[in-house]
């Protein structure tokens, strides 16, 4: 998958052609495969609402998978590539916001506090979290100095800290709900009803068309403030524009499926490489391949443990490390 | 190139002051910078000429007094105009070492370019020419972090070149090279400014270099100007004692004709040795 094409611009729609195209297969393994195999023929039958018992699973319950994925690998990789032009850190990803650990936090208050256990309740408790966590950060940064891109990452790594801290402190306290709280902890794309991505749809799409908008800025941000004032960027502005698309993106995705840890961060490598600096470019590429990449992962969290589901946040995490580390070897060689 | 009507103005500075809290880093500083010229700014540690070059490409507030270009207010202008007109290389840019060189010249046009607006021929023009002119074309596809510390200079100067504005501002641009780097890049500014017309202004820390490359030399101290004029004229040896706070000789370098100085000993008393 990860071949390295030179972004020249002839190979540019090739690039397209082939992420496009390997998602597409991606998303038909997730239809098809999983504890049970079905055939191209029983899938086409349930997608026009026949084919008995396969047809409800696969309606039911993979064709949510199927789009859930590869729309939160999608805002995980955009909003990973912001995340790392924002703070010019290659090691920065939404989690380093800290927004994941707000999102969290929020959830298991909400279901130790106040006694929420529905899936909506949970998600809209994440997706409050990770907006107040990202409002928090933000406002801390830049009070305390200036929204330094070094203090971006500083104060976010320490919300982080603190909030991952409460979240033990209050799974410990009450054990009651620990199993499936831990298992959303651990981000799923199991049992989310197509409802809650309706809900999640507009922030993603305001989020999306923000990160494309500020492409151009972005790619002037690469370099230090003053060139990049120098060169006419409003840089304050881009931060919190950039800001605001990052927290919409990763509440979003936090919302549908739990903090999917490691996409944010590796994603933007693999981009990265494939198609060179341009945010314009950058931005599509992570797009494509944070859907390809969470969707695969979904579909090996079907085997992994079969015939259980094992938690796709540990797929992601175990898969993003060991490509992270390829990538940084071939960047080292 | 230059789209616009030839006026004899250029920059000027008019009573500039520009503070940092409560410290005053500029001090009621006027000054004329001759358009097509190379001007430099020079003095000691902390005489505010970093903090002038950057006022005057409005990166720091005026806290009082104004810089017209052209007899226009640049206080005036939007972030993108004022960005169309005045180019300028701080001190220690810096971009992802994975960056390709051109990747990074062609962030000398974002200033000409509208959000959503697709790259144009002029953009593609501006970027092969300021590279042409550097003679980077060859580097084109390296990465930032493959490239020695003159040909990043080089690659930062065709950034800054493809910005095409009439005023490029460049701060101690060759502070970090050897020295026959600092006489390549040097050499480089002063041709582009010859052949294509540009008006520099450079803040330089070599007094030599400075007195070899300036039309108009400007010695500044804490924050005010003490002194602009001819090398030549600039270049004695009570006023580099005063500015500097060094003893020396002034003599003529005997190839390039024009002042050279030789530095002796300290004059400021802090730094004298103990008798």
């Amino acid at each position: 998958m990860l071949v390295a094409l030179p972004a020249g611009q002839g190979r540019l729609p090739l690039l397209y052609a082939a992420l496009g195209l390997t998602l597409c297969l991606m998303l038909l393994g997730s239809l098809l495969l999983g504890y049970r195999i079905y055939s191209p023929a029983e899938l086409w039958d349930a997608l026009a609402g026949t084919g008995g018992e396969a047809g409800t699973v696969i309606r039911e319950y993979r064709l949510p998978r199927a789009v859930v994925a590869p729309l939160v690998g999608a805002a995980l990789g955009v909003s990973g590539v912001l995340v790392q032009t924002l703070s010019r850190n290659r090691i920065a990803s939404p989690d380093t916001l800290g927004l994941n650990a707000g999102a969290s936090l929020a959830v298991v208050a909400a279901s130790a506090g106040l006694g929420i256990s529905s899936l909506a309740g949970l998600s809209l408790a994440a997706a409050v979290g990770a907006f107040l966590t990202s409002v928090l950060v933000f406002a801390v940064a830049a009070t305390a100095g200036g929204l330094s891109p070094l203090r971006i990452v500083l104060v976010g790594v320490t919300f982080a800290g603190l909030m991952n801290a409460l979240v033990e402190v209050v799974l410990t306290v009450n054990e009651a709900e620990l199993q499936q709280l831990l298992f959303w902890l651990a981000g799923a794309f199991v049992d989310r009803p197509l409802n809650l991505v309706a809900r999640s749809l507009p922030l993603l799409a305001i989020g999306g068309v923000l990160a494309a908008m500020l492409a151009r800025p972005l790619d002037a941000l690469q370099t230090d403030d003053t060139t990049a004032q120098s060169l006419g960027a409003p840089i304050r502005l881009v931060r919190i524009a950039s800001f605001i698309a990052v927290s919409l993106l990763t509440g979003a995705s936090v919302a549908m499926a739990g903090p999917v840890g490691f996409v944010g961060l590796v994603v933007p490598h693999a981009a990265r490489v494939l198609s060179g600096s341009r945010h314009s470019r950058q931005i599509l590429v992570a797009a494509l391949i944070g859907a390809i990449y969470a969707t695969g992962a979904d579909i090996l969290a079907r085997f992994v443990i079969f015939p259980t589901e094992a938690p796709v946040g540990a797929i992601t995490a175990v898969v993003g490390a060991a490509l992270l580390l390829v990538l940084l070897r071939r960047r080292a060689a | 190139m230059d789209k616009r009507v030839a006026s004899e103005s250029g920059v000027s500075v008019e009573t500039l002051s520009v503070s940092y809290g409560a410290r005053t880093a500029v001090d009621a500083v006027s000054l004329a910078i001759p358009k097509g010229k190379i001007t430099v700014l020079a003095g000691p540690n902390g005489c505010g000429k970093s903090t002038l070059l950057r006022a005057i490409r409005r990166l720091h507030p005026a806290k009082s007094g104004r810089v017209l270009l052209d007899g226009l207010e640049t206080g005036r202008l939007r972030e993108k105009e004022i960005a169309r007109e005045i180019g300028l290389l701080g001190q220690s840019p810096s971009a992802p070492e994975d960056m390709r060189v051109e990747e990074l010249v062609r962030l000398g046009r974002f200033p000409h370019q509208a959000m959503m607006q697709p790259w144009s021929a002029e953009d593609a023009t501006a970027i092969e020419d300021a590279m042409f002119g550097t003679g980077i074309g060859h580097l084109r596809d390296r990465r930032l972090g493959s490239l020695s510390g003159g040909q990043l200079q080089r690659v930062w100067i065709a950034m800054v070149l493809a910005q095409e504005t009439d005023v490029i501002c460049l701060d101690e641009p060759v502070n970090h090279l050897d020295m026959a780097h600092q006489i390549d890049c040097l050499d480089l500014v002063s041709r582009l400014n010859r052949e294509r017309g540009r008006t520099v202004v450079l803040v330089l820390h070599d007094l030599n270099l400075a007195a070899r490359y300036a039309d108009l030399l400007v010695f500044m101290k804490e924050g005010r100007i003490v002194e602009a004029g001819l090398p030549r004229d600039l270049m004695r040896e009570d006023l580099i004692a005063s500015v500097f706070g060094i003893q020396c000789r002034v003599i003529e370098d005997p190839v390039h004709e024009r002042p050279l100085c030789i530095p002796m000993r300290n004059s400021s008393p802090r730094f004298r040795p103990v008798e």
